[in-house]
Order: structure tokens, then C-alpha cells, then sequence
């Protein structure tokens, strides 16, 4: 493979988001390049949603409060690693940068206590579509413009669709600034309580019917949540705008993470499509746990030959079923999942022509300290 | 596969909704298919509702897409693929009656406003319909299903499902939907009627996702069956013939290699599993790493069989 190391793709950089879907390895990617660009001599903050608490423990996280925290330098050490630089991390906590950015933004403290106190806003503001999303390119954008930081690694939300990732904060906008919303519940926004009988006929017609689905209280408290927002939609606006631009922007780039299963790679050309379309290039493409073939390493596969091998290392062929056939069998499953995470590469690299492509091999442990991310990193760096 | 007795009266089958749930990648859908072709072969006519975004029962039963509307897949074995609008749609005319109605108030910009502003609504109405296929769903006045198994979403996502008329309940509390809700609740509580199934795989995250769910499953009081560990490799090398073949020169590096990886793997098994053990309070069923080179019926009729005992 002619392509140049991870890091010389990434190089200069500001802000990194690794994107794909759940559970293919984004938190321990994410973790591996900040710790790369420190050792190099960067500043580098991780930002990471949900980690595995080992990798979190023992890096010394704090699970609470939006905290940037930097690694202690004495854990590089352990590790036998000299950074030159700082590795920070940070996990985002969703209530609480929604809550800042409602103390932010709203033009009074009374308006924002006002929010803050509103039921649908305390239910719904966390699982509102696109507000995971929303929040964590809110936060990237925070610490990226903040100076402290010369690089920041997304470790993105396990979106399951990627459109959903990139039109986050259109939808999030939409949803706090719905024209057909503000029409219909208009007199209740203004009166902050929904009198049927005072409405215009059609949209009475439609008020009771929705009424009847959910209750004449449920739409006057979202009226309330929306009445609530009014005015500070341009903040929001201007700042998603800004957020957007940064993302395309060539201080930005995307790492594709998957696993060689054929639903997570499907998962991520869906992903590389998406980000196409939204004009943005994909920087590369990280495989994690891609099994070894043990063939690589000769000898026989056959079970006769497999059983001289053994006489002659003189290694006694006894259990049920004899140790040969048993070592036969496993080499063939292994080879079998060797072959099939080849096929699904090989499908994958076809597919993105031209986008340099890491495989990281599924380690024997589990990754949950530096060592283990300097490991991934010595992957990288082939 | 599981070393924990049944009580025969307790099999899992013979509830009205199974509900299958895990982190992403775990194999819910495998998991969800398993059940309900070890359930149709026991003679039990069951529907399979799939609410993810993409259905994956069908494929794995080798058959194509079931699509919003009911397809058979195999002799007593059906499945469906729930979709927020579509759901919304079905429940809105069951209540409205009258389609100007809805076609006026539904209307779609309407419609996907409520979905992105309260994605529980979508949820509600997918649960909603679930529901009514387990509780309503009559064919000459009998239950037309004598099963309903619902693929659930992830993790995270799937306690938000699971609790959603919890939620809901809270913020609504008139209306038809509220009295669906109680609906729902109620069947998601019922032990007799209804058990939730985690499924997790021997691997950190996955593992510890899966007790912090059965852990809220209970804080919750929604009633669970068996936890269900897959992908596990067993132990197949004694300590002493794994340090021989590595250290058995070439014509055993592959081999060696090939025994080490297997072996590692299932040290992972062992120490999840004894982790699950000592932290869940329901039996776990172990189902083994299949080596398949194409993962289809043969494969769910394997699965089927290995752990129907435990069912």
C-alpha cells in the first residue's frame, strides 16, 4: 500500500471527527490519535461521548460536568511514552451543554430560568432528534475556538443514519423555529394558554384534533417551550452556521471508523455518500479488529501433516478429539474469518477508491490504557 | 446451553411479547430471529416486528424484505417491518376514522415536526403497534398471534423505548394515547404476558452496556427472561499444549497462531461470562461463535437448536 501514515494525512488539522457506527472502536480510534498528536508535541483535547469505563478509568476521567481533563503525565510514563505535548479528554455530558447554551444565549436569566423550568424542555430537550449531534459540534466548536487546543478529536454520537449527523443543527432549528408550529399554536404562544373556542376555524379544526391525540396540556406546555425560545433563534442560527462552516472547512476532516463486518461497512459507505454529498472529503478510512491470517505464517493446514508436525516437535497428539485435529479445525475457522474480513476490505477499498485505508488488527486484549492506544497508533503509523 | 433449570410452567415462548434488546452489533436481530424460528417450529404462529431502521429477520431467514406490511417467512413464522410514519398513520385513522381529517391535521410537514421535535412519538407509535398486534390483533374473535417478538432498538436507545409510556405518561395524561400508553405499560410490566431479553457479546463495552440495562430493566420493573451471551468461543487447548505448538518451530507457526487467537478469545468468554454471572440476577444462555462463511437460515436453525433447551 503506497499511502503516507495517519498522521501526515491529518497533519495541521484543528479538528478531527471520527464518524461510523456503534461499536466498531470510535472512543479508542479518537483516543489513539490524540495521544499521537501529543506525543508529537500538540495540545490535543479528545471529546468523547461514552467510553468504556476502563479506557475511562484509566486515563483518569471524570464522568461528570463537561470537564476538560488532562492525562497525567505520570500514566505516560507507565507506558513508557514522552510526550511532547498535552493529551486532554473531555466527556460530553448532553443536559449540561444544553443547559449552558440556554444560559448563553437567552437575552435575561429569568428567560433562561424560564426554559430550564419548562417540563417539555427538561423531558425532551436531551432526546430531541439531532440534539446529541447538535451539542457535540457545539462543544467541539467551544473548545476549537478557545485556543487552548491545537487539535480536537470528535469521537462522534453512534448516529445511526449519517444524514442525521450532518443536518443536526437543521433540524435541531427547525424544531425550535417551526413556521407551521408558530401559525398553529400563534394565539397560544401569545396567550400562553390555548382557549380552543377563540381560534379560527381551521386551525381549531386541526388544534382539537391533535388535542385529542394528546391532551389540550401537552400543547399548551409546547407552546410554552416554544415561546420560550422566541428571539434567541438567530444566536442559534448564526452559531450552527459557523459550526457547519468550520466542518467543511480545511481545518477539518473526517476519519471513517469501522469494523470488517459487512453491516458496519455498509454502514460506512453510507456514511462516506453522505459526506460526499454535503461536499466534504473523507481524509481516511480506519478498520479495527481485522483478524490476522495465520496463514500468512506458513506450514501445513491438513490434519496428516498437521499430525507430523507434532511428532516431530514431539508434542504428544493426545485429547478428543487428538490435538491435531482439533489445531486443524481452528486454523480453519481462523483462516475462515481471515478470509472473510479480506473480502469486506477488499469491497470496501473498491468502493472508496482512492481514500487511504488503515487496518488496525483485532488485538489480543482488550485496548484500555495508553499502552494499548500507542499500539493502535504503531498501526496507524504503517 | 444454559445450566440454570426452567421451571416448564416459566418457558420463555409462552409469552404473548418477547422483547429483544442489546447493544448495537450484538446480534438482536439474530438473536430475535432464533427465537421465533425455535418458537414457529414449536407450532406457535409468531410475528417478528423489526422497528430499526433497515430489517435484518427476513435476510437472515433468507427471504427478502417484509416491508410495512406482514409477509410469511417460513410455515408459522411472520414478520413486519415497523416505521415511525407509517405506524402514526395506522394508529392516527384507528382514532380520527375519517382520512380528510388526518390527510388535514397529518399532513406531512406536521407530521415530521412532531417526529424530530419528540422522536418518542415515533417511539409510542411503533410501541403502539407492537402492542396491538400482542393484545389486539383478533382473528374470529382469538389472538391471530400467539407470539409477537419485537427486535428493539440498541441500548440507551432501547431503555427509551422500553420506558417511553413511562414518560410519556408524565407530560400526557388525557386522551386516547394516554389510555394506549396505560395499554403498553401494563404489558411491558406483565411477567405472565411479557419478558425482555438483553443480548451482549463477551467484550467490554457490550458487557458492561448489558448489566447497566438489566439493572435498569429492573429499577424500571419491566420483567426480563434469560440474558443471552453470543459469539462465545470455548476452551479447546490445555495451558500446556498451548505453550508446545507455539513453541513448536515452523510447520506449527500458523497453527500456533491460529490456537493462540482461539484461545484468547475464549479466556475473553470466560471472564465475561463469570463477570455477567456475578452481576445479573437472571439465567444467561451462551451461544456459540458460529465459523458460518454465509450467515443464513442454516445458521438461525443451528442457533435454534443449540439453545432451544433454554427456551
Amino acid at each position: 500500500m503506497s499511502r503516507p501514515p495517519l498522521r501526515d494525512l491529518l497533519a495541521g488539522r484543528k479538528v478531527i471527527c471520527c464518524v461510523g457506527s456503534g461499536g466498531v472502536g470510535k472512543t479508542t480510534t479518537s483516543a489513539a490519535l490524540a495521544l499521537q498528536f501529543a506525543v508529537e508535541g500538540k495540545r490535543a483535547l479528545v471529546l468523547t461521548i461514552d467510553p468504556a469505563r476502563r479506557l475511562a478509568n484509566s486515563l483518569g476521567l471524570q464522568s461528570l460536568g463537561n470537564r476538560e481533563t488532562r492525562i497525567d503525565p505520570a500514566l505516560f510514563k507507565a507506558a513508557g511514552l514522552e510526550p511532547r505535548g498535552e493529551m486532554w479528554a473531555m466527556m460530553l455530558d448532553l443536559k449540561l451543554t444544553w443547559d449552558e447554551l440556554v444560559l448563553r444565549q437567552a437575552p435575561s436569566p429569568e428567560r433562561a430560568q424560564q426554559i430550564l423550568d419548562n417540563k417539555l424542555y427538561q423531558t425532551l430537550s436531551t432526546a430531541m432528534a439531532g440534539s446529541l449531534e447538535y451539542m457535540a459540534m457545539e462543544k467541539v466548536y467551544e473548545v476549537s475556538s478557545s485556543g487552548r487546543f491545537d487539535v480536537v478529536v470528535l469521537d462522534t454520537p453512534p448516529t445511526s443514519n449519517a444524514l442525521d449527523f450532518l443536518h443536526a443543527s437543521d433540524r435541531m432549528l427547525d424544531v425550535l423555529n417551526n413556521n407551521a408550529m408558530k401559525i398553529l399554536l400563534g394565539p397560544a404562544l401569545k396567550v400562553g394558554k390555548i382557549g380552543l373556542k377563540f381560534l379560527a376555524l381551521p386551525t381549531s379544526i386541526v388544534l382539537a384534533t391533535l388535542a385529542r391525540f394528546t391532551g389540550a396540556d401537552f400543547l399548551r406546555d409546547l407552546a410554552a417551550f416554544m415561546g420560550a425560545f422566541e428571539g434567541m433563534y438567530e444566536g442559534f442560527k448564526d452559531r450552527a452556521t459557523r459550526v457547519q462552516k468550520l466542518l467543511k472547512s480545511k481545518d477539518a476532516a473526517f476519519v471513517l471508523v469501522t469494523s470488517p463486518n459487512s453491516l458496519t461497512i455498509q454502514e460506512a459507505l453510507f456514511f462516506h455518500g453522505a459526506l460526499k454529498e454535503n461536499g466534504i472529503a473523507t481524509a481516511a478510512v480506519v478498520v479495527n479488529r481485522v483478524q490476522r491470517d495465520p496463514r500468512r505464517l506458513g506450514g501445513p493446514d491438513n490434519a496428516a501433516a498437521l499430525g507430523e508436525a507434532l511428532g516431530l516437535a514431539q508434542i504428544p497428539d493426545a485429547g478428543t478429539p487428538p490435538l491435531h485435529e482439533r489445531l486443524c479445525s481452528t486454523l480453519a475457522e481462523q483462516s475462515t474469518l481471515a478470509d472473510l474480513d479480506r473480502r469486506e476490505i477488499e469491497r470496501l477499498e473498491r468502493t472508496l477508491a482512492g481514500v487511504p485505508l488503515f487496518s488496525v488488527p483485532r488485538l489480543r486484549r482488550d485496548v484500555h490504557d495508553l499502552a494499548g492506544l500507542w499500539q493502535i497508533d504503531s498501526c496507524l503509523a504503517e | 446451553m444454559s445450566d440454570e433449570k426452567h421451571d416448564p410452567k416459566d418457558a420463555l415462548l409462552d409469552r404473548r411479547l418477547l422483547v429483544v434488546t442489546g447493544k448495537g452489533g450484538t446480534g438482536k436481530s439474530t438473536l430475535a430471529a432464533t427465537l421465533a424460528f425455535a418458537a414457529a417450529r414449536k407450532g406457535k404462529r409468531t410475528l417478528v416486528c423489526e422497528v430499526t431502521a433497515r430489517e435484518r429477520v427476513s435476510e437472515l431467514l433468507g427471504r427478502p424484505p417484509s416491508g410495512t406490511q406482514i409477509k410469511e417467512l417460513m410455515p408459522n413464522l411472520f414478520s413486519v417491518h415497523v416505521k415511525p410514519r407509517e405506524a402514526l398513520r395506522e394508529y392516527a385513522l384507528m382514532i380520527v376514522k375519517y382520512e380528510f381529517l388526518y390527510n388535514r391535521v397529518f399532513e406531512s410537514r406536521l407530521v415530521r415536526y412532531f417526529l424530530d421535535a419528540a422522536p418518542s412519538l415515533a417511539e409510542i407509535v411503533m410501541l403502539g403497534k407492537v402492542w396491538w398486534h400482542a393484545t389486539h390483533d383478533l382473528e374470529r374473535g382469538k389472538p391471530r398471534w400467539d407470539l409477537v417478538i419485537l427486535d428493539a432498538p440498541a441500548t440507551g436507545h432501547g431503555l427509551t423505548f422500553l420506558t417511553v409510556p413511562e414518560v410519556f405518561l408524565k407530560l400526557v395524561s388525557e386522551g386516547p394515547l394516554a389510555r394506549d400508553m396505560l395499554g403498553m405499560q401494563a404489558l411491558l410490566g406483565d411477567e405472565r404476558r411479557c419478558r425482555t431479553c438483553i443480548v451482549t457479546l463477551p467484550e467490554e463495552m457490550p458487557a458492561n452496556e448489558a448489566i447497566e440495562m438489566h439493572r435498569a430493566l429492573q429499577k424500571h420493573n419491566l420483567p426480563q427472561g434469560p440474558m443471552f451471551l453470543n459469539g462465545v468461543f470455548s476452551k479447546r487447548f490445555t495451558p500446556q499444549e498451548r505453550t508446545a505448538v507455539s513453541r513448536g518451530g515452523p510447520l506449527l507457526a500458523s497453527a500456533g497462531e491460529a490456537a493462540d487467537n482461539h484461545e484468547a478469545r475464549a479466556e475473553l468468554s470466560e471472564r465475561y461470562e463469570k463477570l455477567l454471572r456475578e452481576q445479573i440476577d437472571v439465567p444467561l444462555v451462551q451461544m456459540p461463535f458460529l465459523f458460518d462463511r454465509t450467515f443464513g437460515p442454516a445458521s438461525i436453525e443451528k442457533l435454534a437448536a443449540l439453545i432451544g433447551e433454554a427456551l
